[in-house]
């Protein structure tokens, strides 16, 4: 998270992990979505929280290391995930009580993805209340601002390091899961998944919640928009926006200027 | 990044024999061994020289000048798609045109990406890298003119030709040639980093603002160095796409990207020798994981990467080095 000056290239492994775990819980072992869900956060948490305590910890203010590092556990996780599910994909599954349709403003909609953008949401606006709003979302940004300071206070921030992590990493997890709904699992997803939220940071400017959502907002938009008018150009008018967004406002829409 | 000084700071140690042996034993192996080889063996030596020269290009930028690109694996991919299109399209493999060709395309496309990458510096720079050569992985998945009928990338190369009538190339003589760009190489890229240009790019990498402070147009040389390891690049993908007979839009991709980050890392980044020790170490123990299993070979890579990462920073050149200057110390000529 571009909040805490970590730069975790594995993020997109991690919801791999995440939805890889849910799946398997809820489709081969029949578990409640909400069951999968938990299951899939806490497991990408805990691979996550690994990762952490076990390498990263040691490469806090090394932002080159930390980026080698986790895409070295791109390539470990990723593998290791085709090792134990796989190559084959899994298609994309919808909780009971998520299948089917409901009316609004006259036009059917598919629940599940009702459920997913409010899930979505629910989490952005969480995760913007935690990090603006409350005491440890203060603690972090004072850890980042200023370590030897905010450790003078009396914080312990190595734990408080951690916990974000791990919370993270759940998040990814969770995400994993959820969209898992719609697109299935497949082993490349890591990459792609991380692919797209490099370029929905780039766009949105890094460590900024809010520029993520906009970022996000937008590159969804024009790639659907894209895949609709230029089948053919699929990725390529993603990459097109990325392109001129950063020749414009190298540091993102809503990124800090450095 | 903590990395190595270039080697001349940290020179003058044994004597001139002692210093040099292992490059003149390195040498000789290169030279004389490789007819010997089976036609297997033979394929790996000259996988790994060509790895050798991508690494060593990237290297100038990654090393010497500190800037960290995930995308270098575009110029690779590049060298090799222009003379695997020259192949296809105008059916000419001769090596006077398609060789050099790749190394200008190369080039260019590094001049134009740097345009845009060098706008930023850092984190980003190695996300915008990243995503421009995906932008190339996009666009030869889905240009018609880049693929050979009815697959992903363009097969069916073979080694270059050379408009001499009578002459057609072996495996042996193709390694020959390889070693021979690959000394040319290294010489290239000696020259730079002991040339007035690589000073300023380390001092680039050291402290970009005081070199700023100097007076030095620091973005300039910094689009040197990204354009100059660009090229390099197409050289070893040129090569690559003769020795391997096949170009897909992976060798445009992250993972081709990785491996010279991976080798330079290993080697020893921003030293002359490691990078060429990197690649060997690689390719070789990736072939010899691809015997064993080969598919946890990309585990074992990412396993090395971060064993390297956390333990071996500076990589397996500094410490070789310094063994060999202690033994230097003990048995060379020149008396500490």
């Amino acid at each position: 998270m571009g909040a805490m000056d970590i730069t975790n290239l594995a993020h997109g492994v991690l919801y791999m992990v995440g939805a890889y775990v849910g799946w398997t819980a809820a489709v081969k072992y029949g578990a409640p979505f909400g069951v999968g869900l938990l299951a899939g956060g806490l497991a990408a948490g805990l691979v996550g929280l690994a990762i952490e305590r076990g390498f990263l910890r040691f490469l806090y203010k090394q932002p080159n290391e930390q980026v080698l590092l986790t895409f070295g556990f791109v390539y470990i996780l990723s593998n290791l995930c085709l090792w134990v599910w796989g190559g084959w994909p899994r298609m994309p599954f919808t909780a009971k009580f998520l299948s089917g349709s409901f009316g609004i403003l006259g036009k059917t909609y598919p629940k599940a993805r009702m459920a997913m953008i409010v899930i979505g949401l629910v989490l952005a606006v969480v995760l913007w209340w935690l990090q603006d709003r409350t005491r440890i979302g203060a603690m972090v940004r004072a850890g980042m601002d200023n370590k030897e300071m905010t450790m003078g206070l009396g914080i312990n921030l190595e734990r408080v390091f951690a916990m974000v992590f791990f919370v993270a990493s759940c998040i990814a997890g969770v995400a994993g899961v959820v969209g898992a709904q719609l697109l299935g699992v497949y082993n490349a997803l890591g990459l792609e998944i991380l692919l797209l939220a490099l370029i929905v940071i780039i766009v949105g400017g890094v460590g900024s919640i809010q520029g993520a959502l906009l970022g996000g907002l937008l590159i969804g938009i024009i790639d659907a928009f894209g895949r609709a008018l230029f089948p053919k150009l699929a990725m390529f008018t993603m990459y097109l926006t990325m392109v001129i967004i950063l020749l414009v406002r190298p540091s993102g829409l809503l990124g800090r200027k450095d | 990044m903590e990395t190595a000084r270039p080697e001349t700071i940290a020179q003058p140690v044994g004597g001139p024999l002692i210093s040099f042996a292992p490059y003149i034993a390195i040498g000789g192996i290169l030279i004389i061994v490789p007819p010997f080889l089976s036609t297997y063996f033979q394929g790996i030596m000259t996988r790994f020289l060509i790895f050798a020269i991508f690494t060593m290009g990237y290297n100038v930028a990654f090393g010497y000048t500190g800037l960290i690109s995930l995308g270098h694996a575009a110029f690779f991919g590049v060298g090799g798609y222009t003379i695997a299109v020259l192949k296809l399209q105008y059916g000419s493999d001769l090596f006077w045109i398609g060789f050099p060709l790749g190394i200008l395309v190369a080039a260019v496309i590094a001049a134009l990406f740097g345009i845009i990458a060098l706008r930023v510096s850092g984190l980003y720079f190695l996300l915008v890298t990243f995503a421009l050569g995906q932008l190339l992985y996009s666009i030869a998945w889905n240009v018609k003119w880049l693929n050979s009928p009815g697959m992903q990338g363009i097969a069916g190369l073979s080694l270059p030709s050379f408009g001499i009538p009578g002459f057609v190339i072996s495996q042996t003589s193709f390694y020959y040639l390889v070693l021979l760009i690959s000394v040319i190489c290294f010489g290239l890229v000696y020259r730079i980093v002991h040339s007035p240009l690589g000073l300023a790019l380390v001092g680039l990498r050291e402290g970009e603002a005081r070199m700023r402070s100097l007076g030095y147009n620091t973005w300039l040389y910094k689009y040197i160095a990204f354009v100059v390891s660009g090229a390099f690049s197409g050289a070893a993908g040129g090569l690559f796409g003769y020795y391997n007979y096949l170009i897909s839009p992976t060798h445009l991709g992250v993972g081709t990207s990785f491996l010279p980050m991976c080798m330079a890392i290993i080697g020893g980044v921003g030293t002359l020798s490691g990078p060429i020790v990197g690649a060997a170490l690689i390719v070789f123990v990736e072939n010899f994981a691809s015997l064993v299993t080969p598919d946890r070979w990309p585990l074992i890579l990412g396993g090395l990467f971060v064993l390297a990462i956390m333990f071996a920073r500076q990589g397996v050149v500094v410490y070789a080095g310094r063994l060999w200057n202690s033994f230097g110390y003990r048995y060379g000529s020149i008396k500490s």
